[in-house]
């Protein structure tokens, strides 16, 4: 035994350094696209593109989105599906622009409010998806419209402006504390811009649970294998419940940043917001299937898909154009994430090659 | 005898994986049964998979019938003749049984519709053939494992087939429907059919096979008529060891006090739809480093008594009294029956046990996560530290703990799972056909852990469908006919004739049932 073992071992390992090599690799494949994205940028309006304003105006412009891709990303990873995300956006965001001027809540006051809201909205959609039995897709389907719906009666379809003034014509002392959720313009500590500090603070915190707790663990484990999950002893229906809370809970969290944004709440806001949210889970390298994916990676995803809106604004290209070409990037991403992209693409060259000799031969 | 119908010659097979082929030959004449051998990861698969095309990139060159071949791809495979039963059950759960017999080929009517009356026709013919009485409109997912297995090999059966492939057929069978499928083997070849026959059951091979090519680590390291061999030299090729004990357990007597497990009046309601015996009274004790034997034929309960004592059938479903070292204990899930110090090692390693795509260390931990809790989270030092001294134990052979699971031969996958198992530190062990598809040498392994663990004081309760296994590794055996106990035997009582007599005591249950 002990002679096999040694005739075998140099070569484990020697796979085992190459093996490594290719992980990192492929690990790296990911960022192709963003690092793509970055040098046409610089390449073709190098100034601009990397000015700082711009990158803050590109990053704060999708931050509500990427906020909500992380939560989309928990769902996808138990190998669910959250198509409520924008609907509970736009919910919360209601809430919060209702909070500020009917109830004259204070802003700091109003983000845990919403927070809850987008909790509960969560928590209904995590018992449906579990106590119910309703898979996920058909539960969420379900809650867009049905909290869409609740947006518009409590707003009786119009939309609510975040800055209401005084007699004296200047914005009320909330109204203005309000604008440090993320109107253009409007910094805290100096000199930062709330939703970009608020998107990276989510991806780290989220990042940290995925990869450093129990419950990561759990997620994971539900998503890639739910039997065999359940078998070593996780409660299955108790972290399905928790990543739709969570995913709701960051829905709240997003929904001041979404009215602070655009200065009012629409009843509208946050629609198709869901697409966004999957899309960026998806290109960075979150399987539908489940049980393989980060936060990190919709990091990257979102980072793609708002500073190639970028790029392609700064040459103006047409929305049109613009729409096409981010549906195609999905397609390319997600094929450029096979993890066997490269070996399968040899394999192809040399079947190739070989039904070419073969027919010479005979 | 002597046409040659498959000569493979030299056959590599690189893998970014664990192993590999390295010049292996096979020559397989006209009717002949020829078994493949060798311990888990020795390329019996590979080379079975390279042969039916699912592997498009080796080395070495194939002649089929005198002329060479070009398989690179399943349908040329298909095209040659060469049908293949592959270990995975490769069914289609909500499709009927004669749609997953015709899957692919479904006979048309004139019109070009589905000829629904013909597919059943020839399905039930089929199923008749292997001795079973379903009907063929029955879905896959409702049918037991064994079943399905024999499914397989109907649906290989309806094809034309020149060369069969079957992978461990034999895995999910009890004894008589093993007879059954020998039967149908034989007459395959009466009528020229090559077998190519992968087993790890030595037993089964002097039955059935005609010629024996052992296969270790990739290479060939031996062919003969399996006539003239013998068992212990089939298995020193195998190991590259001898083998003196197979089977090593000690006649010790366990301790006798409080049993650390014991069932009182287990009721389980059936549920046919997900094909789940019905359990009536079941009654039994296991002690303090005692190991017990569940026997019993397929569709016993033996598996349900397990899961039933695990958590994991629903609570309404279940009732009886459980105790666990003499305290009370009702079963609610999986989790719950951790915590109480219960595991369990599922039937099936790559459905229940595993989560495929993830690493050694994320499987091993997966169930004892709490152990490695810090205040900045799970510590993965202390994790892999954990995982490299269970890697070590058990002998897993993995390139690391970062290695996808899924690249593990079978016997090192069901070393991953028990190593889960043990990081739990059960009190208890209930094991599912824990040896099931594993080779002699992993066996070997296994066992001796077992003993181990009932050495240091924990109650195992196993089932299996190996009646030499059970005699040899359990303290008792209680047997299940129909979901209901039939027999209990000690170790020095019990004889594969007394089991097999309880396991197929239907009658005097059918007929207590009807004076009741």
């Amino acid at each position: 035994m002990s002679a096999t073992t040694k005739t075998v071992m140099p070569q484990l390992i020697r796979n085992e350094r190459w093996g490594r090599v290719l992980a990192v690799l492929g690990s790296l494949q990911g960022y192709i696209g963003l690092v793509l994205v970055v040098l046409f940028g610089i390449i073709s309006k190098g100034n601009v593109f990397l000015d700082q304003t711009n990158l803050t105006n590109a990053v704060g412009a999708f931050a509500s989105r990427g906020i909500l891709a992380v939560g989309e990303t928990l769902v996808i990873l138990t190998a669910g599906i959250d198509l409520s995300v924008g609907s509970m956006l736009g919910l919360a965001s209601m809430v919060a622009a209702m909070s500020l001027v009917q109830g004259g809540i204070p802003p700091l006051l109003i983000l845990p409010i919403c927070m809850a809201a987008g909790a509960g909205m969560g928590l209904v959609n995590g018992i449906g998806a579990t106590s119910l039995r309703i898979q996920s897709f058909v539960m969420t389907l379900a809650m867009l419209s049905v909290f869409r719906g609740i947006d518009r009666q409590i707003s009786n379809n119009v939309s609510v402006g975040t800055q209401p003034v005084n007699s004296d014509g200047k914005l009320t002392k909330h109204a203005d504390q309000f604008q440090m959720y993320g109107t253009p313009g409007h910094n805290i500590f100096g000199s930062v811009y709330y939703p970009v500090l608020a998107f990276i603070v989510v991806v780290v915190v989220f990042q940290l649970i995925l990869s450093r707790t129990r419950f990561g663990r759990h997620i994971y484990a539900v998503g890639g294998n739910e039997t065999a999950a359940r078998l070593s002893g996780v409660n299955i229906n108790r972290t399905k419940i928790a990543v739709f809370v969570l995913a709701g809970l960051l829905a709240g969290f997003a929904g001041p940043i979404d009215a602070a944004y655009s200065a009012s709440a629409d009843p509208l806001a946050g629609q198709s917001y869901e697409l966004d949210a999957i899309a960026a889970a998806v290109i960075g390298g979150t399987s539908l299937a489940g049980g393989r994916g980060s936060i990190v990676g919709t990091l990257v995803g979102a980072l793609i898909l708002t500073l190639l809106d970028n790029v392609l604004g700064l040459n103006s290209v047409s929305d049109n154009l613009q729409l096409i070409i981010k549906g195609l990037i999905v397609v390319a991403a997600v094929v450029l994430q096979r993890p066997d992209l490269f070996s399968s693409i040899t394999a192809w060259f040399r079947g190739i090659t070989r039904s070419a000799r073969s027919k010479g031969g005979t | 005898m002597t046409d040659v119908v498959l000569a493979m010659r030299g056959i590599t097979k690189a893998f970014p994986g664990v192993r590999a082929l390295d010049g292996v030959d096979l020559t397989v004449h006209k009717g002949e049964v020829h078994a493949l051998l060798g311990e888990n990861g020795a390329g019996k698969s590979t080379l079975m998979n390279i042969l039916s095309g699912a592997f498009t990139d080796y080395g070495g060159s194939i002649e089929f019938a005198g002329g060479p071949a070009n398989i690179h791809h399943p349908r040329d495979a298909q095209r040659l003749g060469i049908g293949m039963i592959h270990q995975e059950l490769n069914l289609v759960p909500h499709l009927s049984i004669a749609d997953n017999i015709f899957l692919g080929r479904e006979p048309r009517t004139k019109r070009g519709t589905l000829d629904r009356a013909l597919m059943h026709r020839s399905a039930r013919e089929l199923l008749a053939n292997l001795g079973l009485d379903l009907s063929p409109s029955r879905p896959i997912r409702r049918c037991r494992l064994a079943e399905q297995q024999l499914i397989e090999v109907a649906k290989a059966l309806s094809l034309d087939v020149r060369i069969l492939v079957m992978d461990e057929p034999t895995s999910a069978l009890a004894d008589a429907e093993v007879a059954r499928l020998f039967t149908i083997i034989r007459s395959l070849a009466a009528d020229g059919v090559a077998v190519i026959y992968i087993s790890h059951r030595l037993e089964e091979l002097e039955q059935i096979a005609d010629t024996v090519t052992v296969l270790r680590d990739g290479k060939q390291v031996g062919t003969q008529p399996m006539a003239q061999a013998q068992r212990a030299e089939l298995i020193q090729l195998m190991v590259g060891r001898p083998i003196g004990e197979m089977f090593p357990r000690a006649d010790d007597t366990a301790d006798t006090g409080t049993p650390q497990l014991a069932v009182d009046g287990l009721n389980l309601a059936g549920d046919p739809l997900n094909g789940r015996t019905a359990l009536h009274g079941i009654g039994l004790n296991v002690h303090k480093g005692e190991i017990v034997g569940l026997a019993g034929l397929m569709g016993a309960g033996r598996t349900e008594v397990l899961q039933s004592i695990f958590g994991v059938h629903p609570r309404h479903a279940v009732s009886g009294q459980f105790r666990i070292a003499g305290k009370r204990y009702s079963p609610t899930s999986p989790g719950h029956a951790i915590a109480r110090g219960i595991t369990m090692i599922a039937e099936d390693r790559k459905t229940e046990s595993l989560v495929l795509g993830n690493t050694v260390q994320f499987n091993t931990t997966l169930s004892s996560l709490g152990r490695f809790v810090r205040w900045t989270g799970v510590s993965r030092r202390d994790e892999r530290a954990e995982v490299r001294r269970l890697v070590t134990d058990l002998r897993i052979k993995t390139p690391s703990p970062a290695t996808v699971v899924n690249n593990l031969s079978g016997g090192n996958q069901q070393k991953v799972v028990l190593a889960k198992c043990l990081l739990t530190q059960p009190a208890v062990l209930l094991m599912d056909e824990p040896t099931r598809g594993i080779d002699v040498g992993a066996k070997a392994e296994i066992y001796e852990l077992m003993n181990q663990l009932a050495g240091q004081g924990v109650a195992i309760l196993m089932v299996s469908s190996e009646l030499p296994e059970l005699l040899a590794m359990c303290d008792r055996i209680v047997v299940l006919c129909e979901g209901r106990v039939t027999g209990e035997f000690n170790r020095a009582d019990a004889t594969q004739e007394r089991i097999l007599e309880a396991a197929m005591a239907r009658q005097a249950v059918l007929s207590s049932d009807g004076a009741t």
